[in-house]
């Protein structure tokens, strides 16, 4: 009985402030953009990173002269490695192939080299739980103890590089999104705190006819949460505009943008994420109310 | 039921703002059902003690009772549920400027989860007692003084309370209207309504043959049945 009422209040009190409640909702509204917009790039460069080290192999580089034997003997002990996830046996002369076939349009290069200066050479491939730079680092020092290996290529630098991306890419994205939820929970704090002492004369009366606490607060919280509520779908609005202008526009021009992804699932919560943080705002502008 | 006793008392009550002394040692009480009158000079306390009564102010000494709880020791959350059993006619109307006649005296209603078709025709019925019904749409400020003092009166009526405080009711009434609202007064104590009236005018309780409490610089100095 009493629920309707307190949404009759709100509403008339949304209509009656518009301005200051318009105003807080595009705040909130540029909050949460700015929130999601940081989400998109951590998103994508998680996901864009996720995959890179399986790209990834670790180059186990032969002695000259080793018998076949020897050769399987290296196979075999780098296999029973934990971390490895395939181990694949390169000639000499495969790998010049190779390279002759990389190099074709700048032969020049190769010019006066008759003989192959290559070794032979084991690539490693790591399964994806030993890719941070620790046990990469660890399995190359003891791969170079293996006799018969002569030497261990692997992207070391690349690897760390790429772990403190995905650290800083996540250390700043919890950051920003601390605080843009205080930023926009405080905007819904003083938006309320202020209709709040507009309405002062009221809700003295209110409680002097005998209105309990919650009779009072929930018009507020009712208010908070359409506030929030709606900075959250116009952000949804405008990240799919933004969306249908990445995909049809620019990824046209600039290929980057073909692969970019975007989170649906995390866009359509934006509004319960308002609505959450509006309702949080109203809970702590009303504080504890005195009779 | 409701434990016996007065539906008010006051025991050594006293009350202070800053340093100066509102009510001073005050011990009384009203009877279930009874009607009273608080007369007294201006600033002599009446309105002070009418807000210990429905606990917009507290005590710094003493206890009051209303209808056997102690408001000095009350919960805080239990407020509500003792202000809704007091209907009070405010010295300075508290009608909020943004409703009409209707919405103000709804309030009542509203604050205790009523209904909206009981509260159609409990304030229509509020409204004629005090002779406003036709009056139902219009804004407080479009009101003459009387008018906003009637659309009070039916305020604090309209959710039939157990006690009804009336604080300078007839304060901005010609004496014909002010007759009207004391006949109305009449008629709700003759339904077992305690009521209690502070006012200086004479006119409201001469012949009355109630009980009649005088106030002087926050004592109690007199009390006679006139
Ligand atoms: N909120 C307040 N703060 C300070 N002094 C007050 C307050 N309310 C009333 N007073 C003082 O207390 C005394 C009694 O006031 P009041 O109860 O309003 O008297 P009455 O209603 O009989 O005119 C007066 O001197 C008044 O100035
Ligand atoms: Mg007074």
């Amino acid at each position: 009985m009493a629920a309707p009422y307190a949404v009759k209040l709100a509403l008339q009190s949304l209509k009656k402030d518009k301005w200051i409640n318009l105003l807080s909702m595009l705040t909130i509204f540029s909050g949460l953009f700015i929130f999601s917009l940081s989400y998109l790039i951590f998103y994508n460069v998680e996901a864009a990173t996720r995959n890179l080290p399986e790209k990834f192999s670790l180059v186990l580089y032969l002695e000259d002269n080793l018998t076949r034997d020897n050769i399987d003997e290296v196979m075999a002990s780098v296999r029973s490695r934990r971390e490895v996830a395939a181990a694949t046996y390169i000639s000499k002369e495969e790998a010049f192939r190779e390279l002759k076939a990389t190099l074709k349009n700048s032969q020049y290069v190769l010019e006066g080299i008759d003989d192959n200066p290559l070794p032979d050479s084991i690539e490693v491939k790591l399964r994806k739980d030993a890719m941070s730079s620790e046990p990469v680092r660890k399995l190359a020092e003891t791969a170079k103890k293996i006799k018969g290996v002569s030497e261990v290529d692997y992207g070391e630098k690349f690897l760390s590089t790429l772990h403190d991306i995905r650290k800083g890419v996540r250390i700043v994205g919890i950051i920003l999104a601390s605080l843009l939820s205080i930023g926009v929970v405080f905007v819904c704090y003083s938006t309320v705190k202020i209709l709040f002492y507009r309405r002062n004369d009221e809700i003295e009366t209110f409680k002097l006819l005998g209105a309990t606490k919650s009779f009072i607060r929930a018009p507020f919280l009712i208010e908070g949460a359409v506030i929030g509520a709606s900075g959250g779908m116009v952000s949804l609005a405008a990240l799919y505009v933004l969306q249908h202008f990445v995909i049809f526009r620019m990824a046209a021009e600039v290929p980057v943008f073909r692969t970019m992804l975007f989170p649906a699932d995390f866009f359509l919560s934006l509004p319960l994420i308002g609505m959450f943080l509006g309702i949080s705002g109203a809970v702590i502008a009303l504080g504890r109310l005195k009779f | 039921m409701e434990p016996a006793g007065p539906m008010i008392h006051f025991q050594n009550v006293s009350k202070e703002y800053e340093n100066l002394t509102a009510l001073h040692d005050l011990t009384f009480s009203v009877e279930r059902g009874e009607m009273v009158f608080l007369t007294g000079p201006s600033g002599s306390g009446k309105t002070t003690l009418l807000k210990l009564i429905y606990v917009a102010e507290m005590p710094d000494h003493g206890s009051i009772t209303i209808a056997g709880w102690d408001t000095t020791t009350l919960r805080e959350a239990s407020i509500p549920f003792i202000r809704r059993n007091i209907g009070v006619v405010f010295q300075d109307f508290r009608l909020l400027d943004n409703r009409n006649v209707f919405e103000n005296v709804s309030l009542a209603l509203r604050i205790r989860g009523v209904g909206e078709r009981e509260i159609k025709s409990r304030v229509a019925d509020a409204l004629k007692t005090v002779n406003l019904r036709h009056k139902a749409d219009s804004y407080p400020r479009r009101l003459s003084g009387g008018e906003q003092q009637r659309v009070v009166i039916a305020r604090a009526i309209v959710a039939e309370p157990t006690v009804l405080l009336a604080d300078e009711p007839t304060g901005n009434l010609d004496s014909e209207t002010a007759e009207g609202v004391m006949r109305t007064f009449k008629d709700i104590h003759a339904k077992g309504t305690t009521i209690l009236v502070a006012t200086h005018n004479r006119d409201l309780y001469r012949n009355s043959g109630k009980r009649i409490f005088r106030l002087h610089g926050g004592a109690l100095v007199g009390e006679e049945v006139c």
